[in-house]
C-alpha cells in the first residue's frame, strides 16, 4: 500500500495504481480519454495532465501513466495542468466535424464530457479540418471516422483485448484511421464492444441508429439471458420499445464486455408475432379468466384422476422466482413436483455442477487471472462467448490454454487444440493416458490452474471426472477451480431448485395418466432432445397450458396460453454457470411499441388509461395469482430463503452489483455411468450449438439474422474419404433423432471419427447435450 | 419607532388619495379581442419548424429541444433519409403544456425550431393543441435566411465528404508519403 | 286571533322584504366592489355580462350553481356541508333587529320598521354575530386540510380578540341612549349622531367590524397568498358561494349597525327615512371597499397587538370618560 497526497487529500492505494486511479478513488475526476479501466493506459490523448510536486518525476505529467509513489504530492487543479488540459481539449477538437446533433453518441459521449470538463468552448482555429473516408462495417456497427480523436481505444479493445483480427490501425502520420482493410462485416464475435469503448461517435450501434437519445432511454441493470455466463447488461428502451443493450460492469463476470449475441440479440421480446394476449381454446380471453379456468381444470383433473394427472414443466429460461413458485403451485395443487427442464440430461449435468462441484467453482474473473486453463468439451465462442475473452486474457499474460474438444474450435488467440472425440474425451478424463499425463504436468506446474468443463458434452459423468481431476491437482496452497459451462441463463438455478432424483420429462409422460401439462417459459419441442415423440404425446393431452413471451411452436399448440414478460419487462434472479446470483430489474413496462420510424407516422392521438397490449405480466406475478395473493418480489425471496438455505444471499442481492455466489454444499454419491459401445461403421455424432441461433432467444432475435449460418455436416477429411463423400456433397446423416440430409463440409481440426452438426435456426434438431450417440453417413439419396 | 410615525400615517392615508384619484381616470385595460395590441418583435408564442435556405428540413431530430424543454412537451423520433440525412419521422409539440419559454429555440443547434407571435391558441379540444410535424413545419427560413447546419458540419450529407468550405478532401489512408 | 294572524303576516312580509333587499344588495355589492376596485386600479372590472357588466352577479350565481360540489375525501361530511350555511344564516339573523325606519302607523297599529324590535337588540346582535365565527371554524375544521384548519384557527382567535372591544365600544352608546333597543338608540340620535358625540367609540367599532367581517386588512383567515384560501380552500360551487355571499350580507348588516349605532340611523333632512338609512349603509359599505383598495393585510402579531394592546384599553378608557362626562353633565 502506498500513501500519497492529491489536491491536499491523502489516499492509500495498492502499489502499481496510477495517479489517475488514485484520484478517482478520492472522487477527483481527472479528464481522460484514452485510459479505460479495462484497457489500461497508453498515454495517447494527453488529456490527463496533472502537476506532480514531489516524486521521482516531477512537473506536468500524464496521470494515467505515472504509478503512485509513497509520499507523492499531486495537484490536479493548478494553473499549468488546467491550461494544458484545455489546450489538449482544443486541439482534439480541431478536426472534429462538430456534428453532435446528428451523432448517436451525443449525450453519452466522453469527448463531449471531457471537452466541457477541460473548459474548451470556443473555436479559435480558422484553418481547414481533415476528413477521412468511412467504411461499411456491416449491420451492427456504424463508422464516422471524422469524429476520431486517435485515442487507440478501439484497436486496443478489438485487437488487444478481444483478439479480433480484421480491424486495426491503418495509415501513417495524420492519416491514421481505424477500420478494416476493406469494407465488410466485422468478423469478431465481440465487435459490439467498439460501441462502448470508443469514447467518441466513430463507432456507434447501427441497430440503434437515430433511434433515441441516451437521456430519453429508460435503463436498468439487467442480466443477459442468452447463455449461462450471465453478463451484466444495461438494456435501454423508449416509447415501450426495447432499443439497445449496452454493457454493464461486473468485475467477477464480464468486466465491461459483451458478446455480439448478447448485445444485438435483444429484440426477441419485440418479435412481431410475440403473443401478448391470453388465449383459451382459440379465443382471446382476459388473463384472469384464463388463470381461473386453468386452475379449476387442474383441480378437477387432480380430484378425478389423482396427482399424476397434471404435470408442471419449468425451465432454464424462467427466473429462479418463477421456478420456485411453480414448485409452490405443485404443492398447492397436490400434484407431483415440477420438472424444471425439458432437457433431462442437461438438467442432470447442471445438477452435478450445482451440487457436486459447488465448492470448487471458478468465476470468470478467476479464469481471466489464471495462468493455465484446460478446457474440456467446450467451444467457448459457441457456448459461452465471454469465456473465450477470459481465456484470451490468460494467453495475453503469458499463460497457456489447452482445449480438449472434438469440434474444430476457433478462438481469438493461440492455444493448443486436442481434437478428441466424445468417447476419447471421456476415456481421457476417466482413465488418463499419455495426453492426460501431459495435461496433468501442465496443471501441476501452474501457479493458478483452472479447468473449464462443458456440461453439454461431458454430462454428469464427465463433470465428475473433471471434479476428481481438479481435486487431484489442487494442493493446500493452490486451488484448482472449475468453470462450468451451462447452456441456459438459469440452468444452475433450475438445477438447484429441483430434487436430484427427478424423473425426466419423457418418463413422466409415459403411459396415459398425465392429462394436463403446464409449460412455464419453455418450448419442450425444441428445447428438449425428444421433440418428435414429445410432439406426439402432447397431442394426446387433454389440456396444454403454456406461459411464454415467445411465439414458440408449443405456444401455438396450447389450449390455454398466458403471455408473460421477457427479463427486460420483469424483475427477478438468475443463477449463472458459476453459481452467482444475478438480479435483473425491469427496464420497461410491457406494451405495444409507440416508436414509429416511418415517415409521417406518429404515436396515436388519443389518451389511454392503460397502455395497449400491456396485458402480459411477469411469470412470478401470474403464478402468485394462481396461488391466490400477490406479494412483492422481496417477500417471495424471503420465503425462498427459508425454503432453500443455499439462497441465503438472495434478499440482499442488488441488480448491477457483483452478486453473491450460492452457498456450497456437499457432493452427492452417484453411481458411475457406463460409456456406450460404438457400433462398427458408425461415427460419433457431435451436436454443437451454433454461435448464433441455437438458444431459443437468439432464434427469435431478428437482428442476429446477418450472423446466422447455414446448416451442414462437418467431417474430418480422412473420415470423408473413408465414407466416400466429398466436400459439398449432400449427405444423409442417420441419427437416433432421425435422418438429416445436409451439405458436407470438411474440417482438418475436427476430431477423427466424428460427425459434427450445428444446432441453429436452420437445423433446430438435434439438440446439443443429448449424450453420446452414433450416426451413419452416406451419400444423399442412398439407403441406410 | 416614533421617527416613523408621520411617515406611517402618511403611508396609510396616501393610498386613499391615490385610489380616489384613479377612480376618475381612464383605465389602461386593452379591450381584447375588440382591440388588439401591437406585440413586441421578439414575442414568444406558437412554435414552428423552419427550413434551411436550400429548402431542406432544418430539424435533425437531435432531441436537444426536448431535453431543454422544462415541461417536456416536445417528443420526436429521428430517422434516416437515403442520403444519410437525419430528420424527424414525427415531431410533436403538446401546446397544452408548452409555457412558451423559448428554451427550445435556444437549444436548437440548427435554428429549426423558432417562435412566432401567434398566441391565439385557445380551444376546447386539448387534442387540437397537440401539433404534429405537418402542423409545425413551415415553408420558410424564419428569422435566419442563411444558416444551413449541414454546411457547417463535416459528415457529408448535403455536400460530399470533405467538400464543405472549411474542410480538406478526405485523406488517402493508404498514402505512405511522410 | 286576527291580531296574531296579522302580526305573523306582517312579520313574514317584512322578512321577505328584508331578505330580498339584503340579498340583492349583497349581490350587487359584489359587483360594485369589483368595479370600484377595478377603477381604483385603472381597470374596468367586470364589463362583459350585460350592459356595464350588470348581469355579472347572475352569471356568477349560475356559474357557482353549475360547478362541481366537491367533498374532500377525508372531510367531516356533515359539518362540511353545514358550515357555509352558518355563515350566511347568522348574518341574516342579525338583521332581524335592525330598524331601518321609524315606526309607522298602519291600520291603527304601530309597526316597527324592523322584523322585531327587541328591547335587548344590542345583546342579540352581539350574541348572534359571535355565532358567525362557527361557520369559519367548522368549515375549516371539517375540510381536513391544513390550510383550512390554519385559516379557521386564525378566524377564531381574531374573533375572540375583537369581539371584546366590539362589545365594549358599544357600552358608551348604550350609556348615552340608556337602552338596549336599537330603535331607542336611533331615536337618541335624532339631533346629533353618536359619531360626533363619541368619535372614539365609533372608530373602535369601525375597526372591530372590519375585523369581524374578515375583510382586508383583517382577512387573515383566508389570506389566499399564504393559506391558499384559508377556511374555504376546499369549498367549491355554491357552498363556496354561500361563504362568499355570507361575507357580503355581513357587510350590509355591519353597515346597517354602524348606521344605527353611530350615524343616526334613518334620521336626516329632506329625504324619506328609509332612503337616508340606505344611503348611510351604502356609504359604510363604500368605505369598506375603499379600505380594501388601499390597505395591505396586517401581520398576525400586529393584529393581536392592535386588538389587545390598543383597542381594548382605548374602549375601556372611553367607557370611563363617557361615564364621567355623563355624570358630570348630570344626565
Ligand atoms: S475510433 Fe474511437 S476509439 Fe478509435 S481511436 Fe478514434 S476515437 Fe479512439
Ligand atoms: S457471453 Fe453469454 S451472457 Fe454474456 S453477453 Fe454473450 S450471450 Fe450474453
Ligand atoms: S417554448 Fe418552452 S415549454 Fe414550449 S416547447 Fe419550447 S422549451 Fe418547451
Ligand atoms: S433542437 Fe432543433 S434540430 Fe434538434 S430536434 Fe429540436 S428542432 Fe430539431
Ligand atoms: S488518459 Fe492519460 S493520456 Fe489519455
Amino acid at each position: 500500500m502506498v500513501t500519497l497526497t492529491i489536491d491536499n487529500q491523502t489516499v492509500t492505494v495498492p502499489a502499481g495504481t496510477t495517479v489517475l486511479e488514485a484520484a478517482q478513488k478520492l472522487g477527483i475526476v481527472v479528464p481522460h480519454l484514452c485510459y479505460h479501466k479495462e484497457l489500461g493506459a497508453v498515454g495517447s490523448c494527453r488529456m490527463c495532465a496533472v502537476m506532480i510536486h514531489k516524486g521521482t518525476l516531477t512537473g506536468l505529467k500524464m496521470s494515467c501513466l505515472i504509478a503512485v509513489e509513497e509520499g507523492m504530492v499531486v495537484t490536479t487543479t493548478d494553473e499549468r495542468s488546467m491550461a494544458l488540459r484545455e489546450q489538449v481539449g482544443e486541439w482534439l477538437m480541431l478536426n472534429h466535424p462538430h456534428d453532435c446533433p446528428v451523432c448517436d453518441e451525443g449525450g453519452e459521449c466522453q469527448l463531449q464530457e471531457m471537452t466541457i470538463a477541460v473548459g474548451h468552448g470556443r473555436r479559435r482555429y480558422t484553418g481547414k479540418k481533415h476528413t477521412y473516408p468511412n467504411q461499411d462495417l456491416g449491420p451492427f456497427i456504424a463508422q464516422e471516422m471524422n469524429r476520431c480523436i486517435h485515442c487507440y481505444r478501439c484497436a486496443r479493445t478489438y485487437k488487444d483485448y478481444c483478439g479480433g483480427r480484421d480491424f486495426g490501425v491503418m495509415g501513417s502520420r495524420n492519416r491514421v484511421t481505424f477500420g478494416r482493410f476493406a469494407d465488410g462485416m466485422l468478423q469478431s464475435d465481440f465487435s459490439g464492444n467498439l460501441i462502448d469503448f470508443c469514447p467518441t461517435g466513430v463507432f456507434t450501434d447501427r441497430t440503434f441508429r437515430f433511434t433515441s437519445r441516451f437521456w430519453d432511454l429508460q435503463e436498468a441493470d439487467s442480466v443477459c439471458s442468452h447463455c449461462g455466463v450471465g453478463c451484466a447488461v444495461i438494456p435501454g428502451g423508449r416509447l415501450h420499445q426495447l432499443q439497445r443493450v449496452r454493457s454493464g460492469t461486473n468485475a467477477a463476470v464480464n468486466g465491461s464486455f459483451l458478446c455480439d449475441r448478447g448485445r444485438f440479440g435483444f429484440d426477441y421480446g419485440r418479435h412481431p408475432e410475440r403473443p401478448r394476449r391470453a388465449r383459451r381454446d382459440g379465443q382471446e380471453v382476459a388473463v384472469d379468466v384464463a388463470l381461473e379456468a386453468l386452475m379449476s381444470d387442474a383441480r378437477a383433473l387432480i380430484d378425478a384422476e389423482g396427482p399424476e394427472a397434471v404435470l408442471l414443466l419449468g425451465s432454464e429460461r424462467a427466473s429462479l422466482e418463477s421456478n420456485w413458485l411453480l414448485q409452490r403451485l405443485a404443492k398447492e395443487l397436490g400434484c407431483r413436483v415440477p420438472v424444471l427442464s425439458p432437457h433431462a440430461r442437461r438438467h442432470q449435468a447442471a445438477q452435478a455442477v450445482a451440487f457436486d462441484l459447488s465448492h470448487q467453482l471458478a468465476s470468470l474473473a478467476d479464469v481471466r487471472t489464471a495462468d493455465v486453463a484446460v478446457v474440456f468439451g467446450v467451444d467457448p465462442l459457441a457456448e459461452a462467448p465471454l469465456l473465450a475473452l477470459a481465456l484470451r486474457q490468460i494467453v495475453r499474460q503469458g499463460g497457456r490454454v489447452v482445449v480438449c474438444d472434438p469440434r474444430p474450435v476457433e478462438l481469438p488467440f493461440a492455444f493448443e487444440h486436442q481434437p478428441l472425440s466424445p468417447l476419447a474425451l471421456h476415456e481421457l478424463l476417466g482413465g488418463g493416458d499419455m495426453d492426460g499425463k501431459h495435461l496433468r504436468d501442465l496443471l501441476r506446474q501452474a501457479k493458478q490452474p483452472v479447468l473449464v468443463a462443458g456440461a453439454d458434452l461431458l454430462g454428469t459423468a464427465g463433470l465428475r471426472h473433471v471434479h476428481s481431476l481438479a481435486q487431484r491437482i489442487a494442493t493446500d496452497d493452490r486451488a484448482c477451480p472449475i468453470y462450468p459451462v451451462l447452456a441456459g441463463a438459469n440452468s444452475f438455478g433450475a438445477a438447484l431448485l429441483s430434487l436430484p432424483e427427478q424423473d425426466d420429462l419423457m418418463t413422466r409422460l409415459e403411459g396415459d395418466h398425465v392429462r394436463m401439462m403446464i409449460c412455464l417459459e419453455t418450448d419442450p419441442l425444441v428445447e428438449g432432445p425428444d421433440g418428435k415423440p414429445l410432439g406426439e404425446r402432447l397431442a394426446r393431452l387433454e389440456k396444454l397450458v403454456v406461459f411464454d413471451y415467445l411465439p414458440t411452436a408449443v405456444a401455438a399448440r396450447a389450449d390455454t396460453f398466458i403471455p408473460t414478460c421477457p427479463p427486460v419487462e420483469a424483475s427477478g434472479t438468475f443463477i449463472n454457470s458459476e453459481g452467482r446470483l444475478r438480479r435483473f430489474e425491469r427496464v420497461l413496462a410491457p406494451g405495444a411499441s409507440l416508436a414509429h420510424k416511418e415517415d409521417g407516422a406518429h404515436p396515436p392521438r388519443a389518451f389511454f388509461l392503460t397502455q395497449p397490449d400491456s396485458e402480459p405480466l411477469p411469470a412470478p406475478r401470474l403464478l402468485q395469482r394462481l396461488l391466490g395473493g400477490e406479494t412483492s418480489l422481496a417477500q417471495i425471496q424471503a420465503e425462498m430463503v427459508m425454503d432453500r438455505p443455499r439462497l441465503a444471499a438472495l434478499p440482499q442481492l442488488k441488480a448491477g452489483e457483483e452478486g453473491e455466489r450460492v452457498a456450497a454444499t456437499v457432493a452427492r454419491a452417484l453411481p458411475e455411468e457406463k460409456l456406450p459401445e460404438q457400433p462398427a461403421g458408425t461415427l460419433q455424432l457431435v451436436v454443437s450449438p451454433a454461435r448464433y441461433g441455437s438458444d431459443l432467444l437468439s432464434r427469435y432475435a431478428r437482428q442476429l439474422t446477418p450472423r446466422l449460418t447455414t446448416a451442414c455436416v462437418y467431417l474430418h477429411p480422412e473420415d470423408a474419404e473413408r465414407h466416400g463423400v466429398q466436400e459439398g456433397d449432400r449427405v444423409d446423416l442417420d441419427t437416433r433423432f432421425g435422418r438429416f440430409t445436409l451439405p458436407l463440409a470438411l474440417s482438418e481440426t475436427l476430431a477423427r471419427g466424428c460427425a459434427l452438426v450445428e444446432n441453429s435456426a436452420a437445423l433446430p434438431e438435434p439438440i446439443p447435450g443429448s449424450g453420446i450417440s452414433f450416426c451413419r453417413i452416406g451419400r444423399g439419396g442412398a439407403n441406410g | 419607532m416614533s421617527r416613523h410615525v408621520f411617515r406611517d400615517i402618511r403611508g396609510t392615508l396616501q393610498p386613499f388619495w391615490v385610489t380616489l384619484r384613479n377612480l376618475f381616470r381612464k383605465p389602461v385595460t386593452v379591450q381584447y379581442p375588440e382591440q388588439k395590441q401591437q406585440l413586441p418583435e421578439r414575442y414568444r408564442a406558437r412554435l414552428i419548424l423552419t427550413r434551411d435556405p436550400d429548402g431542406g428540413e432544418r430539424c435533425v431530430a437531435c432531441h436537444l429541444c426536448s431535453a431543454a424543454c422544462p415541461v417536456d412537451c416536445i417528443s420526436m423520433q429521428a430517422t434516416e433519409a437515403a442520403d444519410g440525412r437525419r430528420y424527424a419521422a414525427w415531431f410533436r409539440i403538446n401546446f397544452t403544456r408548452c409555457i412558451f419559454c423559448g428554451l427550445c429555440t435556444e437549444a436548437c443547434p440548427t435554428k429549426a425550431i423558432q417562435v412566432t407571435a401567434d398566441f391565439e391558441l385557445a380551444g376546447r379540444d386539448p387534442l387540437k393543441l397537440v401539433y404534429e410535424k405537418v402542423d409545425l413545419l413551415v415553408d420558410h427560413c424564419g428569422n435566419d435566411n442563411s444558416y444551413n447546419f449541414y454546411h457547417q458540419t463535416g459528415i457529408g450529407v448535403t455536400a460530399p465528404r470533405g467538400e464543405n468550405p472549411q474542410e480538406t478532401k478526405p485523406m488517402d489512408v493508404k498514402d505512405l508519403m511522410p | 286571533m286576527a291580531d296574531t294572524l296579522f302580526t305573523v303576516v306582517l312579520i313574514l312580509a317584512k322578512l321577505a322584504l328584508i331578505f330580498g333587499v339584503v340579498l340583492f344588495m349583497a349581490a350587487y355589492l359584489v359587483l360594485a366592489e369589483r368595479k370600484i376596485l377595478g377603477r381604483m386600479q385603472l381597470r374596468y372590472g367586470p364589463n362583459r355580462v350585460g350592459p356595464f357588466g350588470l348581469m355579472q352577479p347572475l352569471a356568477d350565481v349560475i356559474k357557482l350553481l353549475t360547478k362541481e360540489d366537491f367533498l374532500p375525501a377525508r372531510a367531516d361530511k356533515w359539518l362540511f356541508l353545514v358550515a357555509p350555511g352558518i355563515t350566511a344564516v347568522t348574518a341574516l339573523l342579525v338583521f332581524a333587529v335592525v330598524p331601518f325606519g321609524p315606526t309607522i302607523e298602519v291600520f291603527g297599529r304601530t309597526i316597527p320598521a324592523a322584523v322585531v324590535d327587541l328591547n335587548v337588540g344590542v345583546l342579540y346582535f352581539l350574541g348572534v354575530s359571535s355565532m358567525a365565527v362557527y361557520g369559519v371554524v367548522l368549515g375549516g375544521w371539517a375540510s381536513c386540510s391544513k390550510y383550512s384548519l390554519l385559516g379557521s384557527v386564525r378566524g377564531l382567535s381574531q374573533m375572540v380578540s375583537y369581539e371584546l372591544s366590539l362589545g365594549l365600544s358599544l357600552v358608551p352608546v348604550i350609556m348615552m341612549a340608556r337602552s338596549f333597543s336599537l330603535h331607542d338608540i336611533v331615536m337618541a340620535q335624532a339631533s346629533v349622531p353618536f359619531l360626533l358625540l363619541n368619535p372614539v367609540a365609533c372608530f373602535v367599532f369601525l375597526i372591530c367590524i372590519l375585523a369581524e367581517s374578515n375583510r382586508i386588512p383583517f382577512d387573515l383567515p383566508e389570506a389566499e397568498n399564504e393559506l391558499v384560501g384559508g377556511f374555504h380552500t376546499e369549498y367549491s360551487g355554491m357552498r363556496f358561494g354561500l361563504f362568499f355571499v355570507g361575507e357580503y350580507i355581513n357587510l350590509v348588516v355591519l353597515g346597517s349597525l354602524m348606521t344605527v349605532f353611530f350615524l343616526g340611523g334613518w334620521h336626516g333632512p329632506w329625504l324619506p327615512p328609509v332612503v337616508w338609512f340606505l344611503i348611510k349603509v351604502l356609504m359604510v359599505c363604500g368605505l369598506f371597499i375603499w379600505i380594501r383598495a388601499c390597505l395591505p393585510r396586517l401581520r398576525y402579531d400586529q393584529l393581536m397587538n392592535l386588538g389587545w394592546k390598543v383597542l381594548l384599553p382605548v374602549s375601556l378608557l372611553n367607557i370611563l370618560v363617557t361615564g364621567a362626562v355623563l355624570l358630570g353633565l348630570g344626565l
